[in-house]
C-alpha cells in the first residue's frame, strides 16, 4: 500500500517513548492487560458489528432463552421462533441492554418470555375470534369433517383452560375474549374499575400461559 | 412443562445457524449500531481545526509558555503546525518541500519564529494558516495523489491524518494545561479509525511484526467499529487473533500516546502475537 505509507513522517522523534517500548521484542513481551469478557465488552462487540460476538452470545445464551421461551410455548417450533427473534433483536439493538440494569442473561430471558406471552396471547385471540365466529356465523356449506374436529379440538382446549381459572379471572376473559369487549365495556359490565379489569385480565392470561401446553400451538 | 426458571435447554440443531443468518440480514456484519454518518476528508480537518483553535482561544497567556513536546512550548508547538500548513500548502501547489526534510525539521523555521510573539499573534497566524489549506483542499479531488516530504499519499488520507495530528496535539496541550482529555466528533474518529486500521500492515512492516496474522479488530465505542485485517503478508497458516478494545484508546495507541502495555484490551488467539499487533500499531505514530 505504497500511497499510505509515507504517514510515518507524522512520528514525531521526541514524543517517542523509550526505545523499548517501540523495540518489537521488547513489545512481544510486554504484558498485555486482559479484560474479561462481561456482558458489557458483548455488547460493545455487537454495537461494533462484531458478527462473532453474535456467535458468542447465541453460544453462550442460546440455551437459556431458547430454555426460556420453551418454558412457555411447550412447542419447538415456536420456541426457536422465539429465540430467533430475541437474538435478531440483540444484534439489531444492542444499545437497548442496559449492563446496569442486570444481566445480559436476564435480560434476554426476559425478552424471551415476553416474546412466548405474546405468541401465547396472540393464539388466544385468534382462537377467540374462531370460536365467535363459529358461534355467529352459520357455517359456509358443509365443513370438512378434518376441520370440525380441529375447530372443536381448539375450543375444548380454551374451554378447558379458561375453566380452571378463578372466577373473577374467568369472568373478564369470557368478557373480553368470547364476548368480544373493550376493557371499559368489561369493567361497566361487571361493576369494577377499568384498572382493575386490566389486571385481571393479566393474571389470567399469565395463569392460561402456564396452563396451556403444546396441544395449544400444535393444532394451530 | 415441567422446566424451571433457569433450566437451559440444547437448542435443535440448526437453530445457531438460522439465528446467525436472520440477525445478518437484519443487520449486516461490520455496521455500527447506532451507524456513523459519513464525512468528507476535509470536513474531518476542519472540525479538528475548529477544535484546535478553539482550545487555543480557551488559553491564557500564561499556558502559551507550558512546555508541551521537544523544546516547543504551546505557541512553539502552534508554529510547528503553521509550518506544517505551509509544508502542506506547498505540496498541494505542486511545490513540495525538499524530499529530505523530515516534518520536524522543515517545520523548526516557523516554530522558532514564534518566540516572543504576543499568543493571540500566532493563534491568529495558524488560523489563517488552516484556513488556508481548507480553501485549497475544499471541493479538491480526494484521490489525487499528494507528495508531502517525499512522500505520495491520497488527499483523503492526508487530510485525515492531520485530523489526526491536531487532534493529538490538542491533547498533548490539555495534558500540560490539566484539561479534560477531548474526543473527535463520531464522524471523524470513524475516518480516523479507518485510517489507522489500513494502515496497520505498514505498521507491522515497521515494528518488525514477525509472521502473518489474520486479525480481527473490534473497535468499541461511537466511531469505532470491526475489521478484518492480514498483516505480515500472506502465508498458507496465518495466526488468528481478535482484539477487542476502546476506539479512542486505539487511536492514542496509534498517535503513539498509549504504551501498548497500558491498553485495556480483550483478546482472542495468541496474546504474544497480540502484543507485536499493538507494537505495530503504536509504530504508526499517528501525531
Amino acid at each position: 500500500m505504497p500511497a499510505t505509507l509515507g504517514l510515518v513522517w507524522l512520528a514525531d522523534p521526541a514524543t517517542e517513548r523509550t526505545a523499548s517500548t517501540r523495540c518489537p521484542a521488547a513489545a512481544n513481551r510486554a504484558s498485555v492487560p486482559w479484560v474479561e469478557a462481561t456482558d458489557a465488552l458483548l455488547t460493545a462487540r455487537l454495537a461494533a458489528g462484531d458478527d462473532r460476538a453474535l456467535a458468542d452470545a447465541f453460544d453462550r445464551l442460546g440455551p437459556a432463552v431458547y430454555g426460556a421461551a420453551l418454558r412457555v410455548l411447550g412447542e419447538w417450533n415456536a420456541a426457536q421462533d422465539v429465540a430467533q427473534d430475541v437474538f435478531v433483536e440483540l444484534w439489531s439493538h444492542p444499545d437497548r441492554y442496559d449492563p446496569a440494569a442486570g444481566s445480559l442473561r436476564t435480560y434476554l430471558t426476559v425478552l424471551a418470555r415476553r416474546r412466548a406471552i405474546d405468541v401465547v396471547r396472540s393464539e388466544l385471540r385468534r382462537i377467540a375470534r374462531q370460536e365467535r365466529n363459529h358461534r355467529l356465523t352459520p357455517p359456509p356449506g358443509v365443513a370438512s369433517p378434518s376441520d370440525e374436529v380441529e375447530a372443536a379440538e381448539a375450543a375444548g382446549v380454551v374451554r378447558a383452560a379458561v375453566r380452571l381459572l378463578p372466577d373473577s379471572q374467568r369472568e373478564v376473559v369470557e368478557l373480553a375474549y368470547f364476548g368480544g369487549l373493550s376493557y371499559r365495556e368489561v369493567a361497566l359490565a361487571i361493576g369494577i374499575p377499568e384498572g382493575t379489569a386490566k389486571s385481571r385480565l393479566r393474571l389470567a392470561l399469565a395463569r392460561l400461559e402456564s396452563v396451556l401446553d403444546r396441544q395449544l400451538l400444535e393444532m394451530s | 412443562m415441567t422446566t424451571g426458571p433457569h433450566e437451559h435447554v440444547t437448542p435443535p440443531a440448526g437453530l445457531r445457524e438460522r439465528v446467525l443468518e436472520a440477525s445478518l440480514r437484519a443487520r449486516l456484519a461490520g455496521h455500527t449500531v447506532p451507524p456513523v454518518p459519513r464525512i468528507s476528508p476535509d470536513e474531518a480537518f476542519s472540525r479538528a481545526a475548529d477544535a484546535f483553535y478553539g482550545l487555543l482561544c480557551a488559553l491564557d497567556e500564561p499556558a502559551w509558555r507550558l512546555h508541551v513536546l521537544r523544546d516547543l512550548d504551546v505557541q512553539g508547538l502552534a508554529g510547528h503546525l503553521i509550518g506544517v500548513e505551509e509544508d502542506v500548502q506547498r505540496a498541494l501547489s505542486g511545490h513540495p518541500a525538499p524530499d529530505h526534510q523530515d516534518h520536524v525539521t522543515s517545520t523548526q523555521p516557523a516554530a522558532d519564529r514564534q518566540a516572543g510573539r504576543a499568543a493571540a499573534a500566532t493563534r491568529t497566524d495558524w488560523r489563517r494558516a488552516a484556513d488556508r489549506t481548507l480553501a485549497v483542499v475544499r471541493g479538491a479531488d480526494m484521490a489525487a495523489e499528494v507528495t508531502v516530504w517525499g512522500i505520495p499519499l491520497p488527499l483523503s488520507a492526508l487530510l485525515v491524518a492531520r485530523a489526526f495530528e491536531l487532534w493529538t496535539h490538542e491533547n498533548d496541550i490539555r495534558r500540560v494545561a490539566g484539561l479534560p482529555a477531548s474526543v473527535p466528533d463520531v464522524p471523524t474518529l470513524r475516518l480516523m479509525t479507518e485510517l489507522a486500521t489500513s494502515m496497520l500492515p505498514f505498521g507491522a512492516m515497521l515494528a518488525g511484526l514477525q509472521g502473518p496474522v489474520n486479525l480481527r479488530l473490534v473497535l468499541t465505542g461511537p466511531g469505532g467499529g470491526t475489521w478484518d485485517v492480514v498483516i505480515g503478508g500472506d502465508a498458507p497458516e496465518p495466526v488468528a487473533i481478535g482484539i477487542v478494545t476502546d476506539v479512542v484508546d486505539f487511536c492514542r495507541l496509534a498517535a503513539n500516546r498509549l504504551d501498548p502495555a497500558d491498553l485495556d484490551m480483550h483478546v482472542t488467539g495468541d496474546r504474544s502475537r497480540a502484543a507485536g499487533v499493538l507494537a505495530a500499531a503504536s509504530a504508526l505514530a499517528l501525531d
